[in-house]
């Protein structure tokens, strides 16, 4: 057991775990987020997507010991109800979930990715953004609208303050 | 042993990580990504009495150009090789390559170096690592030699690493103006797929879409990485036309030296390893030609 810090959602958290153990596995055991969900356990879904100093990662296979003094946003972290992010709202709005299983992870995939462009992306570049989270019930093309959706409310709310 | 036994020890710099590995004593293993080293954890496969985690060890997170030379430390991930304007400028199939890992989760955490290392026959940067002329700097406490990467991988999972030895630099030439490069994998769907058949090819060129010479190494198709020198050697044939360019991919059929798996069988591998270097070929034609 080892004593690992490190910031979650904008919180320092100090939990006592064997350093092995997988970040998801911390995050929802220890920490109580589960958001965050394990569905493959070896990277192929992205049901476990997190961000790590705002790059979205695989957190089943990130061991807890080597995220010491680093910064993690969760799914929780991008928005809570009733403060939800633009990103949470759109996919409300275009109806982009039916399980729900997949959907943090491929909310937390959005944020990474539309906080780093500042246009409303193709569909193409939406694709290649979500290659790494898989969805089976929905067929993809609501959880796209959304992304769309929710970049063109971003802009126009920058336009807006801007 | 216990996924919960598992120490964990993380070195502050290079020196001391080499003194950890140089040490007796309890087993360990380095960690890098986890991309690999932690599914095979999980697996049961990999249980070190201690990780040895280079995860942010930046020391050796870096793309250089110095002494003609292009220098990439082994921590450099999938995603820093995507954006290096030095690497899209003078290693385009490397950066072609990189695109292919997996997708952004695993591009994001996966290393140059943890690829080299891991050594299998399907790893996608390893072809273009190939045709580049890659060569690696293993560093040890007592000892530094460096070696082609193609005496550095012998089979399946396995390298000529010591125990005491890690990757602490990968070396490559930059490609001339009038060299091009390209990657070109078959997997069984776009993103985050294993190759099924993968290449990377890269041209010298000169007038008149001839070729002075070019390198052709493909993936997945044997336990190793393979040069296909045969049609490597057909390329300064003549101008790289329709009938040249089959010609070649016919050899390619020949050359390779695949085996049945779950991804596919040997025989579908042969034909779509051909037909991957046709496509390849064309394309870079096609690019050469509108350059």
């Amino acid at each position: 057991m080892k004593s690992i810090q490190f910031v979650v959602n904008g919180k320092e958290c100090t939990v006592l775990c064997p350093p092995a153990k997988p970040l998801l596995d911390v995050l929802r055991e220890d920490l109580g987020l589960t958001a965050s969900k394990e569905c493959c356990g070896k990277g192929e879904c992205g049901s476990c997507s997190v961000l790590i100093n705002n790059e979205v990662v695989c957190s089943c296979l990130i061991l807890t010991g080597q995220v010491e003094n680093q910064k993690i946003t969760t799914c929780e972290g991008v928005g809570l109800s009733p403060n939800l992010d633009v990103i949470q709202e759109s996919f409300i709005a275009e109806g982009a979930t039916q399980c729900g299983y997949c959907t943090p992870g491929i909310i937390v995939s959005a944020k990474a990715f539309l906080d780093g462009i500042d246009h409303v992306p193709s569909v193409g570049e939406i694709k290649t953004a979500l290659g790494g989270n898989l969805c089976r019930c929905t067929g993809y093309t609501k959880i796209i609208k959304a992304v769309q959706t929710a970049a063109s409310k971003k802009r126009s709310e920058t336009e807006t303050i801007g | 042993m216990l996924v919960s036994e598992i120490d964990m020890i993380t070195p502050s710099s290079l020196s001391e990580c080499l003194m950890l590995l140089s040490k007796k004593g309890r087993i360990h293993r380095v960690i890098a990504g986890g991309t690999d080293a932690t599914v095979r954890m999980k697996e049961g496969k990999w249980r070190p009495e201690v990780w040895i985690n280079i995860k942010n060890l930046n020391e050796l997170r870096y793309i250089e150009e110095s002494d003609d030379c292009i220098h990439i430390g082994p921590l450099t991930t999938h995603t820093d090789i995507i954006h290096s304007p030095i690497l899209q400028r003078k290693a385009d199939v490397l950066v072609d390559a990189a695109r292919e890992v997996g997708a952004t989760q695993m591009q994001n955490m996966g290393t140059i170096g943890g690829n080299i290392g891991t050594a299998s026959p399907a790893g996608d940067t390893l072809p273009a690592l190939y045709v580049l002329g890659a060569r690696l700097e293993l560093t040890s406490m007592s000892n530094k030699r460096t070696l082609p990467i193609e005496e550095f991988i012998f089979g399946p999972g396995r390298t000529v690493l010591k125990e005491n030895e890690m990757i602490t630099k990968i070396i490559i030439k930059p490609q001339s103006p009038n060299e091009i490069g390209i990657f070109q994998k078959l997997g069984p769907r776009k993103a985050q797929s294993i190759s099924i058949v993968n290449v990377a090819i890269s041209l010298t060129m000169e007038q008149d879409l001839k070729c002075r010479e070019g390198k052709i190494a493909f993936g997945s198709v044997a336990p190793t990485i393979i040069r296909a020198r045969k049609c490597e050697s057909m390329l300064p044939l003549g101008q790289l036309n329709d009938e040249l360019i089959r010609n070649i991919a016919k050899i390619a059929w020949k050359e390779v030296m695949p085996i049945t798996d779950g991804r596919a069988t040997a025989t579908y591998r042969r034909d779509m390893a051909s037909a991957l270097l046709e496509r390849g070929l064309y394309r870079l034609m096609r690019r050469w030609n509108n350059q």
